[in-house]
C-alpha cells in the first residue's frame, strides 16, 4: 500500500474531522462545510479513505435530526462553490457510478434514502427542474440495480432506499393542506398534471417495489440480515401509508421464520431463525399497540402465539422432536385445509355380530355424533329443523345412505335366522338387570323416530344386540391401598379447610358428637372412623386375637386380606398420628378425644370379643378377657404419641401434664415413659411435677404413681431432692426404711472404711 | 458478599480465552492484525464500532459493560429503558426511584449515602454509584435519546470518543424486556435516519456478580464484532480488489455467525440479534 497518498489522506481526514465537529456543534454550519468539502471527498481519484469519509459525513449531514429538512433540502440541490459546480446529489451519483468499496456504497445508500425524499418536493414544487430529478432517478435506479447483487451489508441499505422510495410514491395522509410544507412528503403532493412527477408511473413503481420488498419474506433462502431489516423498514409503511398497510401485513403473517429448520441446525441458523422470529413479532406486536382496533390483530395474535410455540418446538434444545413442517404456513389454518371426508363418505358394513338398530342406521365414524342424544332436543324444535333439512338435503347423499342402510338390511336378512330378539339375553347366567335391555329398546325406538323415514317399514326381525357392562378390571392391592390413602386425605384435607369457630361456647354434657358441622366435629367423625368404623370388618380374627388374647383361629374363606398389610383403620390412625404430631401442643385437645374414643372402643369391643369367646367356649366360667379388659389400640398409639412427644418437651412443660391428665387411662408402661424423662438432668424436676399432678389430681392412678415416685427416688440420682419431698407426705415409710439403712450403712462404713452411698446401695441390690 | 465490583474483579472467572480462528481463505494483509481482541483493547487508531448498552435502570448492567467496552477504548454510551430509575430500598416494597435525564448518579450516591450508609455499603448500591459518576453524569433513558442529534455535550463520559455524532452501529441490551424495548421504541421513531444498527439481548441477570461476568461476555462479543468490520474496511479496502467468496464477506453479514460461535462460549446467556433501524 503505498504510504504517501495515505499519509495525506490521514492528514486531510484530521482537518476533515475538525470541520465535522464545528458541524455537530451548529448544524448550520453543515450547508457550508459540505459544499466547501465537496471537491476534496469525491471523485474518481481520490483516496478511498476520503471517499469513505466524506460518503459518511454526508450520510451524516442528512440524516440530523436537528438540521431541518428545508435546509438539507437546499443542501441536496446546491452546487458548490468551486469551479465543478457540483451538487451533493451529482456527488452521490458519481460515488455509486465509480466506487467499488462496500463502505462508500453503503454510506451513499444511506444518504440517498434521506436525499430522495428532499429532491422529491423540490421536484414538485419546480416542476421544471429536470436536472436534479434526473440525478436523483439516474442514483435510483442505480440503487435498484445493485439491489439483488450487492453484498449484503449494502443490500439491508438498498432495502431501506427501497422502503423510503415506496413511502413517498404513495399516497399518503394531508393533514393541512393550506400549508403544503408542514406535510409529509408523498405522492398526495404532487399535482396531476406534475411534467415530471407522472403519478400513475410512481404508483406502479411503488407498487412494483413494494412486491420486491415483501419477496424477500417468501424467498426460500432465508437471510435473517435482510430479512430482519425488511421486518424493521415495513413498520413506518404500514403505520403512515394505510394503502398497503394490508398488503403488507398479510405478507408478514404469510412469513415462515423457521425456513432453515429444514437444514441442519447450527449455532448460526439458530441466531437466525430466533432473529427473524422475534423481529417478526415486535413488529406485529407494535402494530397491534398502535392501532387496538385493528380487525387484523386477532390474526396477528393467532401468528404470534403460533410462532412462539414453532419456535419452541424447533428450538428448545430440551424437548426438540423435529424441524418444523415445511408446508406453507397458512395450511395450519383449519378453515384452509381441504376436507377429506367431505362427500362420498365410506361407510362400511356394520360390525359383525349381532348387530342392534342403532348400528344398523348409523352412517357415520364420528363418535360424537353416535353418542349424541337426540332427546335432549325438544320435539317441535326437531321438526322445524327436519322439515327444511330433508328439502335441501343432496339427492345423491340421501339415495347412498339409503342404498347403504338397504344393503345391511339385505346381508343381514340373507344370514340364518337369529333366535328371537327376546329383550333379556338368550342364555346368560351372568347377572343382568332387568330394566337394562329395556332402555336400551327406548334407545332404539328413539333413534328409529330420527332415522329416514324408510326405515320405519322394517320388519322387527333382526336381533337385538344384548347390552352388557363391561366387567371393570380388577383392582390391584397397589391401587385398593393409594385409593384408600387418597380417600383419608381427603377426609383430613376437608377438616383442615373448616375453620374453627371463632367463640367456643360450652356446650355441657347435654349435647351430640359431631353435629355441628365443624372442625370439631369433623376431628370426632375422623377419630370414630378410625375407631369404630372397621370394627369386625376385615380383621376380626387380628381383633379377637388382640382383645382376647389366645390364638383363636377362624377360618376365613374369600375374605379379602391384603397382603401388604393395609388395613384402612391403621392407614386412618398414622394419618391421625402424624396431624397431632405436626403441631401437637396445639391439637392435644384433637390427641386426647381420639384417644378416649379408642380407649371406648377398646372397651366394648372388649366386651363383644370376649362375650363371644365365652359363647364359643360354651357358657364360659368368667373368661380371663372378661375380667382385664385390654385396650390394645389405645396402648400402642398412646404410648406412640408418648414417644414422639418426649423429646420436644422442655424442662416446664405445662402439655405433657395436660395430656396426661386428660387421657382416658394410665398404666404402668406409659408411667415407665414418664419416669425415662427424668434421665435427663434438666428435666427431673419435670417429671416429678407431672407425677405429682397425676398423685394430686387422679386418685386411682395414685399408688401407682407414687410407686414411680419411689422408684424415681430409689434409681436415680438426680432425682433424690425433688421427691423427697413427695415421699415424705405420701410414703414416708420408703425414706424411713433409707434412713434406717443409711445409719446402719453408716456403722458399716465406719467400720470398714468404705464410704456410706455405696455400702447402702449394696445392701438394696442384696 | 456486596464488595465494589471492580475490587471483585479477581474472583470473577475469566472469559475463556479467544482462540485464533486461521483463516485459509483469507490474504493476510500486512499491519491487517493491529485489532487483536485477546488484548482486551482496540488500538486507538483505525476503524471502531460505536457501541451502546442497555439495561432497565443504566445503572448495573449497561454501566458495567458501558466501562468495560470504553476500557477496551471502543466508543459507547449506555441507556435504560425503565420509567424511571429503580434501585432496591430499605424494603422490597420500598425502592428508591428516581427521574431519568434529571439527576445525576453523584446526586443519587449522596442521597443514599445519607439515607442509611451500612445498609446503601452492605448491598453494593454505593460502591457502585461510586463507578457509575466515573464513568458518565447521569442516567439517560433510552426512549428519550433523539438519535443522530450531536452529544458534544457529553464528552466527559468513558468512551465518548467515536460517539459525538449520537448514533452507534452496534445496540447491546441485556433483558428481552429491554430487547422489546428497544425495538419498539426504534418501530416508533420510524427509521428516519436511514441507518443500519446490529440490536443485539444478551440476558444477564440483574445483580453484581453477574454484570461483571456479563460484561466480560458483552466485551468478548463487542471485540468480535470490531474485529470483524475492521477486516472488513481492511480488506475491501485501498487494494481495491474485486475478489470473491468468503473474503468478500462483509461485516454484516457475518453477524449471525460471530453471535452463534460466541453463544457456543457464553452458553448461559441467551442472544438475540435483530438489524434495525434508526
Amino acid at each position: 500500500m503505498a504510504t504517501n497518498p495515505l499519509s495525506t489522506s490521514t492528514t486531510t481526514i484530521a482537518q476533515l474531522e475538525s470541520a465535522r465537529n464545528l458541524a455537530l456543534g451548529d448544524a448550520r454550519y453543515y450547508n457550508q462545510i459540505l459544499l466547501g468539502i465537496l471537491p476534496l471527498i469525491s471523485g474518481a481519484n481520490i483516496p478511498v479513505e476520503l471517499q469513505r469519509w466524506g460518503a459518511d459525513f454526508i450520510a451524516e449531514a442528512f440524516a440530523n435530526p436537528v438540521l431541518l429538512p428545508g435546509d438539507k433540502q437546499t443542501m441536496a440541490i446546491e452546487p458548490s462553490k468551486d469551479a465543478q459546480n457540483m451538487t451533493v446529489i451529482e456527488a452521490l451519483k458519481g460515488y455509486l457510478e465509480t466506487s467499488q468499496d462496500a463502505a462508500v456504497v453503503r454510506s451513499v445508500v444511506q444518504a440517498a434514502a434521506s436525499v430522495y425524499p428532499l429532491v422529491f418536493r423540490h421536484t414538485i414544487v419546480n416542476p421544471s427542474d429536470t436536472q436534479n430529478w434526473q440525478v436523483m432517478a439516474a442514483i435510483k435506479s442505480n440503487i435498484l440495480r445493485r439491489m439483488d447483487s450487492a453484498p449484503p451489508g449494502v443490500r439491508i441499505c438498498c432495502i431501506k432506499f427501497v422502503q423510503r422510495v415506496i413511502q413517498v410514491e404513495t399516497p399518503g395522509l394531508i393533514s393541512d393542506p393550506r400549508r403544503p410544507e408542514q406535510n409529509e412528503i408523498s405522492l398526495a403532493l404532487v399535482p396531476r398534471d406534475h411534467p415530471l412527477l407522472q403519478l400513475p408511473n410512481l404508483e406502479a413503481e411503488a407498487s412494483g417495489l413494494l412486491d420486491r420488498l415483501l419477496d424477500i419474506l417468501q424467498s426460500d433462502i432465508s437471510d435473517a440480515l435482510l430479512v430482519t431489516a425488511t421486518l424493521n423498514s415495513l413498520g413506518t409503511l404500514v403505520r403512515c401509508r394505510p394503502v398497503i398497510a394490508n398488503k403488507i401485513i398479510s405478507a408478514v403473517l404469510n412469513f415462515n421464520p423457521f425456513k432453515l429448520a429444514n437444514s441442519p441446525l447450527t449455532s448460526k441458523s439458530k441466531v437466525m431463525m430466533k432473529a427473524m422470529e422475534r423481529t417478526g413479532r415486535a413488529l406485529l406486536v407494535n402494530l397491534m399497540k398502535r392501532e387496538p382496533g385493528n380487525p387484523f390483530n386477532a390474526r396477528i395474535q393467532q401468528y404470534v402465539e403460533r410462532m412462539a410455540r414453532l419456535r419452541i418446538e424447533v428450538l428448545d434444545d430440551t424437548n426438540r422432536k423435529r424441524p418444523a413442517p415445511s408446508e406453507p404456513t397458512d395450511g395450519f389454518d383449519p378453515s384452509k385445509r381441504p376436507r377429506l371426508e367431505a362427500h362420498g363418505q365410506v361407510v362400511g358394513a356394520p360390525p359383525p355380530g349381532p348387530v342392534s338398530f342403532a348400528d344398523l342406521y348409523t352412517l357415520t365414524h364420528d363418535a360424537g355424533a353416535k353418542s349424541f342424544d337426540v332427546q335432549v332436543i325438544p320435539i317441535d324444535t326437531v321438526v322445524q329443523i327436519i322439515v327444511p333439512m330433508l328439502m335441501r338435503i343432496d339427492k345423491g347423499k340421501m339415495d347412498d345412505a339409503i342404498n347403504t342402510v338397504r344393503a345391511r338390511l339385505l346381508t343381514l336378512s340373507k344370514l340364518p335366522p337369529q333366535p328371537t330378539a327376546s329383550l333379556s339375553g338368550p342364555d346368560d347366567d351372568d347377572y343382568e338387570p332387568d330394566f337394562a335391555p329395556r332402555e336400551d329398546a327406548e334407545q332404539l325406538s328413539n333413534k328409529l323416530a330420527n332415522a329416514p323415514p324408510e326405515g320405519l317399514d322394517v320388519p322387527p326381525s333382526t336381533s337385538l344386540a344384548p347390552f352388557k357392562l363391561p366387567q371393570a378390571p380388577p383392582i390391584t392391592e397397589k391401587e385398593l391401598e393409594d385409593y384408600g390413602n387418597s380417600t383419608i386425605r381427603r377426609v383430613f384435607d376437608t377438616m383442615n379447610a373448616l375453620s374453627t369457630p371463632a367463640k367456643k361456647t360450652k356446650p355441657g354434657f347435654n349435647r351430640c358428637a359431631a353435629s355441628s358441622y365443624d372442625r370439631e366435629a369433623w376431628m370426632t367423625i375422623i377419630a370414630r372412623l378410625a375407631t369404630r368404623a372397621g370394627i369386625g370388618l376385615g380383621d376380626e380374627e387380628e381383633d379377637e386375637v388382640a382383645y382376647a388374647g389366645g390364638p383363636v383361629k377362624i377360618k376365613s374363606e374369600g375374605k379379602r386380606v391384603l397382603k401388604s398389610g393395609w388395613k384402612l383403620n391403621e392407614a386412618i390412625r398414622e394419618m391421625l398420628y402424624q396431624h397431632i404430631m405436626a403441631d401437637w401442643r396445639r391439637r392435644i385437645d384433637f390427641a386426647t378425644s381420639w384417644l378416649s374414643e379408642e380407649w371406648y372402643n377398646d372397651r366394648i369391643s372388649g366386651d363383644f370379643f370376649a362375650a363371644q369367646t365365652r359363647k364359643l367356649n360354651g357358657n364360659g366360667n368368667g373368661s380371663t378377657a372378661a375380667t382385664t379388659p385390654q385396650t390394645p389400640n389405645y396402648t400402642k398409639w398412646v404410648l406412640k404419641l408418648l414417644d414422639s412427644m418426649l423429646p420436644y418437651l422442655e424442662s416446664n412443660d405445662k402439655g405433657i401434664i395436660r395430656f396426661l391428665s386428660e387421657i382416658p387411662a394410665i398404666d404402668e408402661q406409659i408411667l415407665t415413659r414418664v419416669k425415662r424423662i427424668a434421665e435427663d438432668p434438666e428435666r427431673v424436676g419435670l417429671t416429678v411435677n407431672v407425677l405429682h399432678y397425676l398423685i394430686l389430681f387422679r386418685p386411682p392412678v395414685r399408688e401407682m404413681c407414687v410407686g414411680a415416685v419411689e422408684d424415681l427416688w430409689r434409681n436415680y440420682d438426680g432425682a433424690k431432692t425433688s421427691t423427697r419431698k413427695l415421699l415424705l407426705k405420701w410414703r414416708p415409710e420408703v425414706l424411713q426404711e433409707e434412713l434406717v439403712k443409711a445409719e446402719n450403712a453408716k456403722v458399716n462404713g465406719e467400720a470398714l472404711g468404705v464410704g456410706g452411698p455405696v455400702a447402702a446401695q449394696d445392701e438394696m441390690k442384696a | 458478599m456486596s464488595v465494589d465490583p471492580r475490587r471483585r474483579v479477581a474472583l470473577i472467572p475469566p472469559p475463556p480465552p479467544i482462540e485464533a480462528h486461521p483463516d485459509s481463505t483469507k490474504m493476510e494483509l500486512v499491519g491487517s492484525n493491529n485489532t487483536k481482541p485477546s488484548t482486551g483493547a482496540v488500538a486507538d487508531e483505525g476503524f471502531k464500532l460505536r457501541f451502546c448498552t442497555v439495561c432497565a435502570s443504566n445503572q448495573n448492567r449497561s454501566m458495567e459493560a458501558h466501562l468495560r467496552l470504553a476500557s477496551a477504548n471502543l466508543p459507547t454510551i449506555s441507556f435504560g429503558t425503565g420509567s424511571l430509575v429503580r434501585l432496591p430500598g430499605p424494603t422490597i416494597k420500598e425502592p428508591n426511584v428516581y427521574a431519568f435525564n434529571g439527576i445525576t448518579y453523584n446526586a443519587i450516591h449522596n442521597e443514599l449515602q445519607a439515607q442509611n450508609p451500612q445498609l446503601y455499603a452492605a448491598n453494593g448500591l454505593l460502591p457502585m454509584l461510586a463507578r457509575n459518576l466515573t464513568i458518565k453524569s447521569y442516567p439517560e433513558r433510552f426512549q428519550d435519546w433523539v438519535p443522530g442529534k450531536p452529544r458534544l455535550d457529553h464528552n466527559g463520559d468513558q468512551g465518548f470518543h467515536g460517539t459525538e455524532a449520537g448514533v452507534v452501529d452496534v445496540i447491546i441490551t441485556c433483558e428481552e424486556r429491554c430487547f422489546d424495548a428497544v425495538l419498539e421504541d426504534l418501530h416508533n421513531k420510524g427509521g428516519r435516519l436511514n441507518r443500519p444498527v446490529h440490536v443485539f439481548n444478551i440476558d444477564i441477570k440483574d445483580n453484581h456478580e453477574e454484570a461483571s461476568v456479563g460484561g466480560g461476555a458483552i466485551l468478548d462479543l463487542a471485540l468480535r464484532l470490531n474485529e470483524a468490520a475492521a477486516k472488513e474496511r481492511e480488506i475491501h479496502g485501498a487494494a481495491g480488489w474485486d475478489g470473491s467468496g468468503k473474503s468478500r464477506e462483509g461485516f454484516d453479514e457475518k453477524v449471525p455467525e460471530i453471535l452463534g460461535e460466541w453463544q457456543e462460549r457464553w452458553p448461559n446467556y441467551p442472544a438475540l440479534w435483530t438489524l434495525a433501524w434508526f
